[in-house]
């Protein structure tokens, strides 16, 4: 199992109200946001959230608006103090760092790309670029050529004189990403960065955000409130709701058994075959009648479609190492397409 | 069945009772009070109570001012030292030779590509020595400079404080809204208190009435800086100085300079009511004009300040242009100012600093020929609109207010409003108040005061509302009223009532048509803005339901406009009743009179009592009015 990155421990968010401690005795007994906004004032924005992120791993939290998402990545980020819970990163315990040292584990750990963008108007593309190195204190000549480097990296060589609002909304964002990388974090958090985009550039950002991940290979924290978005890009995905996860799978996990009608909501949609693997739907033990036939445990269901359409016998599923793991036949294929 | 819909009568019931008890409760309480106090003066019980004391600290201010320690160590130092920056300044710009001013001014307008207006500030920078109030106008800048200067390094700390924190905020935003409300030249009664008459008082309270709007912008512009800028920052480990310096006030550097540039005009729009504190300059020049009733003088003067805060305020906006692509470039911009400071040598040695006498190019006595023609020629209008207003208006409300309502009965209806509008809170405060007026004696005053106050605001808002309308709908309108409103709030509210006390007779009615005059702008301006406002696809909507013109206007855009409408009409007022004492050296009776009696006889008592009363007057009518415009706004999610 890979080394965990970040973990989140009964992280609770609320705003506003004389008594938060009611406000979350009412949550954990099972009240709604609007019940406790009429009794306490308060708003519950996050609810007792829990989870881990592995290094190098894209994690998502979809969800729509109002869900908490936002307030939840600024509790893990520390934009805002979560009420309760605590928030480690590396085995340190943010929610108990005081301004200094939380000051140094952000010059030398994090970094966020933002839904609009958070450039700073006033400054050129190549200074907003070496920010996080110019507040670290690297020297001028120094900092403009490791921001000209990135520059180059998200394919804006040669804009770094311009102002931020001389730039479209896509090169805006490749200029709050080369910010955000200038810093060479260990975490990224993405707060909904292309939700402003048009529907084609947005697509471009994401292959070249999955690109440069897999060149990268830092840990991500990614909000959305596109589930196509989550899927394409999450290695795990949250599904968030009211403030708290309703659940947390892989893609596959989600569309092959979403755990409540609300995940289901937003499963349906998505074409299943494109997205649950063989590994995902296969049951059983090594089939007597398997005659020999596999396929990996990453195979998507429509790869293995025609096989299982030439030959009704059930097929090996094998891991990367080439163990047999279990088989698909048809009825749990047409099972899983039919739910 | 009847068990549930019995609680639902009796619900009704209640209900009726909830919507006529006040009005009942009004009913009965005015015919009570009316009938038992009607006929009987306001019982003024503290007569003395409040003034006695007052003149005594005078009294005692006076003689111990070269040895109590009070004196000695902080108004004595803290007077030297402004009177030492006042004369360096001075002193300064007198040296300076003259061509400086316009040079520097086009250089620094000009920076910007703005070559029009550079050369026209320049220019204007040159017009008080053509009319000969050169040393006059260098005089008011140097009072300007400082005062200034001091708000600045007070209030941009003060600004960024507040942003920070809210509990700092909510102290400061009472004290920032009586600052606004209190009419300017009750703030010179306690400078004169502590500080006598002098060039110090003058800038100490020119300073206070300036203070507000530089620390509001600068709170506002911080406040307003992208919140996903600052989250940027702070995410890469931004320390707060950092945050502060390199973002946040970056980013409201636009908010801060327009808070620097209404510092500069409300500066310079008390400059001339500080010359009864003793600020000489253009004010003292305005002021013997009005003494002299000699319009062309006060004109010349006027526009000399005019000058001024034309000049100021395009240099401002020239600053608050931050978008520096546009710009003329470092090199350009060095070059011309190597040459200004290189004609400043060549020219302070050769002796150039004096303006050069200009012979015979006068304005002022066409101005005063005009003036008297419209005098004499115009009395045909002037005279019936006079008496009209005073015997017809103002003095039947006069009397309508005090010999036949009684006095508790205004207290109470007063109350009863303000409870309606606002809430109890307010009704208390207001009670409270008005009490206290009555009490101290200045009650018939404050009367006869609110005729003026409510016929100012009726003519204005009788102008504003439709002139607005009509700018806000047509683009063309708009632009060309635009130089006509520059014009009259840069103009200081003294300089109308020359010609005005001049066509008509020593009354009040002068004095209110320089209300109106000055504040008729903002009420245009905002019932424009209003107007503008509405959004384009409400009134689409509205037309594609095939409504006519005057349909939309009266279901859509007015109601949409109220709101803005409404703000309007409360800087009206705020307008009106910071002319009202202005008015009084016009003539008009009333507490204005009262207050430049204070003044000119240093009756500090006399003073503080004005105070009270218009500050009530100030603070109950601002309440009321921002309490209608809330109710106009469409409810939010």
């Amino acid at each position: 199992m890979s080394e965990v990155c970040i973990e989140v421990a009964d992280c609770w968010k609320v705003f506003g109200g004389r008594d938060v401690d009611k406000a979350i005795a009412m949550a954990e007994a099972g009240a709604g946001r609007a019940e406790i906004l009429e009794r306490t004032g308060a708003t519950v924005a996050v609810r007792n959230v829990s989870f881990t992120v592995n290094r190098g791993e894209t994690f998502v939290v979809m969800g729509l608006s109002g869900s908490g998402k936002s307030t939840l990545v600024r509790c893990v980020s520390r934009l805002t103090d979560p009420t309760r819970g605590r928030i480690l990163l590396d085995g340190e315990d943010l929610t108990a760092m005081d301004e200094a040292t939380l000051r140094r584990v952000r010059r030398q750990k994090l970094s966020m790309v933002f839904q609009h963008f958070g450039l700073f108007p006033h400054r050129r593309v190549i200074d907003n670029v070496a920010y996080g190195l110019e507040v670290q204190g690297v020297p001028k000549a120094e900092r403009r050529e490791r921001a000209e480097e990135i520059l180059a990296v998200v394919g804006l060589e040669g804009w770094g004189n311009h102002f931020p609002q001389q730039l479209s909304g896509g090169m805006q964002q490749r200029v709050g990403l080369a910010r955000a990388l200038a810093v060479d974090p260990e975490v990224l958090f993405f707060d909904e960065p292309f939700s402003a985009l048009d529907p084609l550039i947005r697509r471009e950002m994401q292959d070249e955000l999955i690109g440069l991940q897999h060149r990268l290979q830092r840990t991500i924290v990614f909000i959305t409130h596109d589930f196509a978005e989550a899927i394409k890009l999450g290695d795990r995905i949250a599904i968030m709701k009211d403030g708290s996860f309703d659940q947390i799978g892989t893609p596959a996990e989600l569309i092959a058994d979403p755990a409540t009608d609300y995940v289901r909501e937003f499963t349906k949609d998505v074409p299943k075959q494109k997205v649950v693997t063989a590994g995902t739907v296969a049951t059983g033990p090594k089939s007597e009648t398997a005659n020999g036939r596999k396929v990996a445990a990453t195979d998507t269901i429509e790869k293995i479609l025609p096989a299982l359409l030439d030959d009704p016998s059930p097929i090996d599923v094998v891991d990367d190492e080439g163990r047999v793991i279990g088989c698909v036949d048809r009825e749990a294929v047409i099972q899983m397409l039919a739910t | 069945m009847t068990a549930s819909t019995a609680p639902l009568e009796m619900l009704a019931g209640a209900d009726r009772v909830r919507r006529y008890a006040p009005w009942v409760l009004l009913v009965v309480g005015v015919a009570v009070l009316q009938v038992s106090y009607h006929g009987e003066p306001f019982p003024r019980a503290w007569d003395t109570v409040i003034s006695d004391p007052i003149n005594a600290f005078q009294a005692w201010a006076r003689s111990n001012r070269r040895t109590h320690p009070l004196f000695t160590s902080f108004f004595t130092p803290l007077s030297r030292s402004i009177d030492w920056a006042l004369t360096s300044v001075e002193g300064f710009l007198q040296w300076l030779p003259w061509y400086v001013v316009p040079g520097a001014t086009f250089l620094l307008i000009a920076r910007t590509r703005r070559w029009w207006p550079a050369a026209v500030a320049a220019l204007a920078s040159v017009y008080p020595g053509i009319v000969g109030l050169w040393d006059e106008t260098m005089q008011t800048l140097a009072l300007m400079a400082i005062a200034v200067f001091i708000c600045l390094v007070i209030g941009i700390p003060l600004g960024v404080a507040a942003a920070f924190s809210r509990r700092l905020e909510s102290v400061m935003r009472p004290v920032l809204d009586a600052m606004q409300t209190v009419p300017a030249p009750i703030y010179f009664i306690p400078m004169i208190l502590f500080l006598g008459i002098g060039r110090v008082p003058a800038t100490i309270a020119t300073v206070i009435y300036a203070l507000p709007p530089i620390i509001r912008l600068t709170a506002l512009g911080i406040r307003q800086v992208d919140r996903q800028a600052v989250e940027a920052s702070t995410v890469f480990g931004s320390s707060r100085a950092q945050t502060l310096f390199k973002v946040q006030i970056p980013l409201a550097m636009p908010s801060i300079m327009t808070g620097i540039n209404q510092t500069i005009m409300m500066a310079l729009g008390i400059v001339v009511l500080a010359t009864l504190l003793g600020a000489g300059g253009l004010g003292q020049e305005v002021m013997d004009a009005l003494q002299q009733r000699s319009p062309g003088r006060g004109t010349a003067a006027g526009l000399a300040i005019v000058a001024v805060a034309m000049v100021l305020d395009r240099i401002g906006a020239s600053f608050a242009d931050t978008d520096r692509t546009h710009h003329v470039s470092w090199r350009a911009t060095a070059i011309g100012a190597a040459a200004v400071v290189g004609a400043l040598f060549l020219g302070s040695a050769l002796g150039w600093s004096e303006f050069p006498p200009v012979s015979d190019v006068s304005i002022l006595a066409p101005i005063d020929r005009a003036v008297i023609w419209a005098r004499d020629n115009l009395s045909f209008i002037t005279r019936p609109f006079n008496d009209f207003m005073v015997a017809e208006i103002l003095v039947p409300a006069r009397d309508l207010l005090t010999e036949v309502i009684a006095w508790p009965v205004l207290i109470f209806a007063t109350a009863w409003v303000c409870w309606r509008m606002r809430g109890w809170k307010l009704a208390a405060v207001a009670a409270a108040l008005l009490t206290v007026v009555g009490l101290i004696g200045m009650w018939e005053l404050s009367i006869v005061t609110l005729t003026h106050v409510v016929a100012a605001v009726v003519l204005s808002v009788l102008i504003a509302v439709p002139v607005g309308i009509w700018a806000g709908r047509k683009p063309r309108v708009e632009a060309a009223l635009a130089p006509i409103l520059d014009a009259l709030q840069t103009v200081p509210s003294f300089v109308y009532l020359i010609p005005v006390v001049m066509l008509f007779t020593l009354s009040a009615v002068p004095g209110i048509i320089a209300s109106v005059l000055y504040a008729v702008v903002p009420g245009i301006r905002l019932t424009a803005l209003g107007v503008r406002q509405v959004p384009a696809e409400a009134l689409e909507a509205s037309r594609a339901f095939g409504a006519t013109d005057r349909q939309t206007l009266f279901g859509v855009r007015l109601p949409l406009a109220a709101p803005t409408i409404m703000a309007g009409v409360n800087q009206v007022i705020m307008m009106v009743l910071a002319m009202v004492i202005i008015a009084g050296l016009a003539g008009s009776q009333g507490l204005g009179f009262e207050a430049v009696r204070a003044v000119t006889r240093t009756n500090t008592g006399l003073g503080f009592e004005v105070a009270i009363a218009v500050v009530t007057m100030a603070i109950i009518l601002d309440r009321l009015t921002q309490a209608a415009g809330e109710r106009l706004q469409p409810p939010s999610a």
